[in-house]
């Protein structure tokens, strides 16, 4: 871990949704251009922990935060513009959600958002977001079908190639698998390896097997508290706290 | 199927490997019974289990690999798992030398034995404590127990070093004891074969208990 520059880090956060607290305490350091699973059973915060890192809570009534969240160093609050910082911080969602419009429009959408007008440029950011979605192959010849027209694991490459148009550093993903089937599952998860060569990726996931497979950190949450962080090969061969051998083995979730 | 069912479906496996256990530490004592009192029936008995032993360690291995295809198992499970599927080979190894001191038995038992086998019988009582303490320390998750293997692994190589050392010694005074002094090294060689093993199975049971490592050979 000391090898690696954190990208993304918390210090002690607490998060409140009106008066259930839903994050305890959380100490999180992300490193750079890896891959970091949040696992842990439903309820547990980890979604909650993901939407904090690009604050999506900030629109939930009642949402309240207390401690550290940080971004390369600065406050989140600090970062004055939400849009600027989801153009660094991207997500993509558990169903996929793409904009009805057509395949090159949806990936077009986020560089116009913020003011690329050249076309030329345009073409150039959706065909490489295509590609590194690994999803250029199956799309060139149809760019301007609707993206409605995809299969679910095709828009949900779409929808991480709209992420990747923006140039972000970090991509979260919320559970991006579950409502796939194995065959698109594994190509996603092929590309969160390829990802991460150039990204930062965080994914939430309820397979410990996705976890275990895909990731290179991981951290267990239970009851809003971050129980265990560590290795993935350390976290599901050795892990240091029980509470985290009983969940990964099995034994209670 | 469900986390219960595999851990149930663990819970009995770690049972048929105990029960492997006893059929392997039965042969290794019997084969020695048989060579003290020179029976050559019961080292018949132990020869024929042989393929028993065999067929134990094929089903363990097979149920192995079932639940890891079906569950992916990890940490504790998994480290068990794994300790299950090496003890078990290393289980019909032990079995298997109590077939070689077998046919020994077979073929030393018209002639008297000399100097009461030498320190064959006391080295066999040595193994055999090693293997069922191995065990003990599997079945109990403790490893407490196995604490000092590095020095009973020591004495018993010892003794297998001084029992060749005597029959050297045997043979050279009279060359009517080479048939017998050497099944003896063979049978000593098996029994000091037998510790390794045990060793082998100490060492797992700690990965298995603690996750980390550990050298007892």
């Amino acid at each position: 871990m000391a090898t690696s520059e954190i990208v993304l880090r918390t210090e002690d956060l607490d998060l409140w949704y009106d008066e259930k607290q839903a994050l305890k305490r959380v100490t999180l350091g992300v490193p750079r251009n890896r891959v970091t699973a949040l696992i842990g059973p439903s309820g547990c915060g980890k979604s909650t922990l993901l939407r904090c890192f690009n604050r999506m809570n900030d629109l939930i009534p009642g949402c309240r935060i207390k401690g550290g969240l940080f971004f390369n160093g600065t406050h989140l609050s600090d970062i004055p513009d939400v849009v600027q910082l989801r153009k660094h911080i991207g997500m993509v969602f558990q169903r996929p959600n793409p904009f009805p419009k057509s395949i090159y429009e949806n990936v077009a959408y986020g560089p116009r958002v913020h003011g690329e007008r050249n076309s030329a440029a345009l073409d150039r950011i959706v065909e490489q977001s295509l590609k590194q979605s690994a999803l250029w192959e199956e799309v060139k010849d149809r760019l301007h079908d609707s993206a409605l027209s995809l299969s679910g694991g095709q828009q949900q490459r779409l929808c991480i190639a709209r992420t990747l148009a923006v140039g972000p550093e970090v991509i979260l993903m919320d559970e991006p698998c579950s409502a796939l089937d194995p065959i698109a599952t594994s190509k996603i998860e092929e590309l969160i390896t390829t990802l991460s060569e150039r990204y930062t990726v965080i994914i939430v996931t309820h397979s410990m097997q996705q976890a275990s497979r895909v990731s290179d950190y991981t951290g267990f949450m239970y009851l809003g508290e971050l129980v265990e962080f560590g290795e993935t090969t350390q976290i599901f061969e050795r892990p240091e706290k029980e509470l985290t051998e009983n969940y990964i083995t099995g034994r209670f979730g | 199927m469900t986390e219960k069912k595999f851990h149930t479906e663990l819970e009995e496996l770690r049972d048929d490997l105990i029960s492997m256990a006893e059929m392997a530490e039965s042969m290794l004592k019997c084969s020695v019974e048989a060579l003290k009192t020179q029976d050559t029936d019961l080292a018949d008995r132990v020869i024929a289990q042989k393929n028993e032993i065999k067929e134990q360690n094929y089903r363990i291995e097979d149920r192995c690999i079932q639940l890891i295809t079906l569950h992916q198992p990890v940490a504790k499970d998994m480290r068990m798992l794994f300790c299950i599927l090496k003890i078990s080979s290393a289980l019909e190894r032990v079995g298997r030398y109590g077939k070689d001191i077998a046919n020994v038995v077979l073929y030393t038992a018209e002639t008297p034995h000399l100097a009461h086998l030498l320190s064959i019988p006391h080295m066999s009582v040595m193994v055999m404590e090693m293997v069922s303490d191995a065990i003990t320390a599997f079945r109990e998750g403790d490893v407490t127990i196995l604490s000092d293997y590095t020095v009973r692994d020591d004495e018993v190589d010892a003794l297998g070093h001084s029992i060749f050392r005597e029959c050297v010694s045997y043979m050279l005074e009279d060359p009517a004891t080479i048939t017998r002094c050497m099944n003896y090294v063979m049978v000593a060689r098996y029994l000091e074969r037998s510790g390794d093993h045990a060793c082998k199975m100490a060492e797992l049971v700690t990965f298995m208990v603690t996750g980390t490592r550990a050298e007892f050979e």
